[in-house]
């Protein structure tokens, strides 16, 4: 586990760049997690943002808890209108209007990044923007009412894959966006939990301070569409990271290092067993999912070796 | 002319206020009477308060589709809302109030006498027994029956047993003590509403809004008051806390505040109970007190 530095408050910038007064669900652990990425980015920043959650509770007009100019996008054009306010940047930096110290960062949701915008993703990826593009998934569609998405894991209960005599949830595996961003060659890919912050705060600034593009994977637990007590909201995204559910990682051109490598993984039992979303599972699918957890997690170590070596 | 019966319940998002208006309209349209219910749509979110809706009536079609705002019948779901929200707003005189309160009636006589019948249940404590969670939807629908006669009680249990299938026994037990218990004081004889002022959000009209909705005011969203959300408030006790800060680290509303002797506080303007510094507390310096107990 990430060792907490005793004294939070010394390390930590004081300002909230994400305003309270936002209305996201008691225990929101997405909009922890914009809270924690917004303290790291401080305020020379300009945020594209999909719709989703975090922006219905952040922007009900005539109100903003935005302390640094912000644009709604549409669902599938988020890293194009990112790439367009990169470009005006540098248009308007030519002309010593503006700086290139600006940095522009978009987020949004795992159904707006893995499935709906992932085309235009790709695109401002492959194209080398200087962007950041941080997905908070919440691995389900949520702000619409828990739709299951292609980032919503192997079992998961949602308002589409329901359970019951025909569905036992999720029938599909959760789509490998960090592999699928690794593979546009881009100077930097990271995955991150609001559990560990200061893990997580590191990377925004790297991912900021790289020139090209940036991505990060957040892991968000929402209590409202995962079923579980508002106050687990942070237990539950360390216990991802300790059962290998969700591990935490940096791909630093192309060269992976594993950030939290626990001596011995716990049995995702331990994880899945808090979360109502999961609470139909047989035994024969927590074994299915924790196989399939410790060969990823396999997976991952080998790559992580394999640049050791060098 | 046919009767229209129009009804707000109060509640707070995840309270089943919803819910107790869909078996209400069900079981009217069991006796064949016409019903709509829906809920108040907004950006609040679990644990913020909402409102649902039903109108029944006895003979004719309803074509109104509009929220209610002059009910005849007012139903509020959890006490602590009576101290945010003017739950008595557009009630009709002769009207019916139904409060769940551990208070007596006499209590809220005192707070909420008016122009109409008003009904208290200790709902909470019923559901704490009969279904061992504080939800008070069921027990609050047996209330309101018992007080108002809008439907049978009879009708309630075809629709209680298709919404809760296994639970639905324990469901009409509740809705079965709540009916029996409610105590009722006829209507009061002042003809006055009880003077209450609550904060008022007074809204730009469109034509003073900028093109495309754009808002100059960075971070105004601190105007707007979330902690009337909370139903358990995080308590610090000093002498455990080590002021290390961990409360501070994982607010998701960012509004844990270190004071000047170092020690930490929640801001009670914003904090919705979530509960994640009490269990994040390495000391457990932090334990949350139900709300109407703080
Ligand atoms: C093209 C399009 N389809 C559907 C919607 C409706 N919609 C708004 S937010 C949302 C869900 C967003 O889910 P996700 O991106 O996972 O973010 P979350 O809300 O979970 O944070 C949907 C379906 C829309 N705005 N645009
Ligand atoms: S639905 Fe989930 S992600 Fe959305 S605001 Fe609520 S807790 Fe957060």
């Amino acid at each position: 586990m990430e060792t907490l530095a005793l004294y939070v408050p010394r390390l930590l910038e004081k300002k909230e760049n994400f305003a309270p007064g936002h209305r996201a669900c008691s225990g929101c652990g997405e909009a922890l997690a914009v809270r924690m990425v917004m303290k790291a980015l401080g305020k020379n920043v300009i945020v594209v943002m999909a719709t989703g959650c975090m922006e219905i509770i952040s922007t009900q007009l005539p109100y903003t808890s935005w302390e640094v100019p912000w644009i709604h996008t549409l669902f599938e054009n988020t890293a194009a209108v990112a790439s367009g306010v990169v470009a005006g940047r540098e248009a308007l930096t030519r002309k010593g209007k503006a700086s290139s110290r600006t940095k522009v960062v978009a987020m949004a949701g795992d159904g707006a990044t893995a499935d709906i915008g992932v085309q235009a993703l790709s695109g401002a990826l492959e194209r080398g923007h200087d962007f950041t593009y941080i997905c908070f998934d919440n691995e389900a569609y949520m702000n619409t009412g828990i739709q299951r998405s292609s980032a919503t894991p192997f079992g998961a209960a949602t308002t589409t894959q329901p359970v019951g005599k025909i569905s036992m949830g999720q029938n599909t595996w959760k789509k490998d966006m960090p592999a699928i961003a690794v593979a546009h060659n881009i100077p930097y890919v990271a995955t991150a939990s609001p559990s560990y912050p200061f893990d997580l705060m590191n990377k925004v600034k790297k991912a900021r301070d790289i020139e090209g593009p940036a991505y990060l994977h957040i892991l968000s637990v929402c209590p409202t569409g995962w079923r579980t007590p508002s106050d687990l909201s942070v237990r539950i995204g360390r216990l991802a990271v300790e059962t290998g559910v969700f591990p935490l990682y940096e791909v630093e051109n192309g060269k992976y290092t594993l950030n939290i490598d626990p001596p011995q993984l716990r049995s995702v039992e331990d994880y899945l067993k808090l979360q109502g979303r999961f609470k139909h599972l047989t035994p024969e699918m927590i074994k299915e999912i924790q196989e399939k957890v410790e060969a990823k997690y396999a997976e991952l170590v080998e790559k992580v070796l394999f640049y050791d070596g060098f | 002319m046919s009767k229209l019966t129009e009804i707000r319940w109060h509640g707070r998002g995840g309270q089943g206020a919803v819910t107790s208006a869909e078996v209400m309209g069900l079981s009217a349209i069991e006796e064949g009477k016409f019903a709509q219910a829906f809920p108040s749509f907004g950006p609040e979110r679990r644990g913020a308060p909402v409102l649902a809706f039903n109108r029944i009536s006895d003979s004719e079609h309803i074509r109104m589709r509009s929220a209610v705002t002059q009910p005849d019948i007012v139903v509020v779901l959890d006490p602590g809302l009576l101290g945010i929200i003017d739950v008595t707003r557009g009630l009709k005189e002769g009207g019916v109030l139904i409060i769940n309160s551990s208070k007596s009636l006499l209590d809220i006589k005192s707070e909420f006498e008016g122009p109409w019948t008003l009904a208290v249940v200790d709902a909470t404590a019923i559901a704490m027994e009969v279904l061992k969670i504080p939800i008070v939807n069921t027990a609050m629908l047996g209330a309101m029956v018992k007080v108002t006669g809008v439907v049978k009680l009879e009708s309630l249990a075809e629709p209680l047993g298709e919404r809760f299938g296994k639970l639905a026994e324990k469901n009409i037990a509740a809705c079965r003590r709540a009916y029996d218990e409610v105590s009722i004081a006829a209507q009061g004889a002042v003809s006055q509403r009880p003077e209450k002022t609550f904060g008022e959000v007074t809204w730009p009209s469109w034509q003073e809004l900028l093109p495309g909705g754009v808002v100059t005011d960075a971070g105004n969203a601190r105007s707007y008051r979330t902690g009337d959300w909370r139903s358990d408030r995080p308590i610090w006790d000093h002498d455990r806390c080590i002021k290390c800060g961990v409360c501070m680290l994982f607010c998701p509303e960012g509004c844990v505040e270190q004071n000047e002797q170092g020690y930490f506080e929640a801001n009670y303007y914003y904090c919705k109970g979530c509960g994640i510094c009490a269990r994040e507390c390495w000391t457990q310096a932090i334990t949350m007190v139900e709300e109407a107990k703080a």
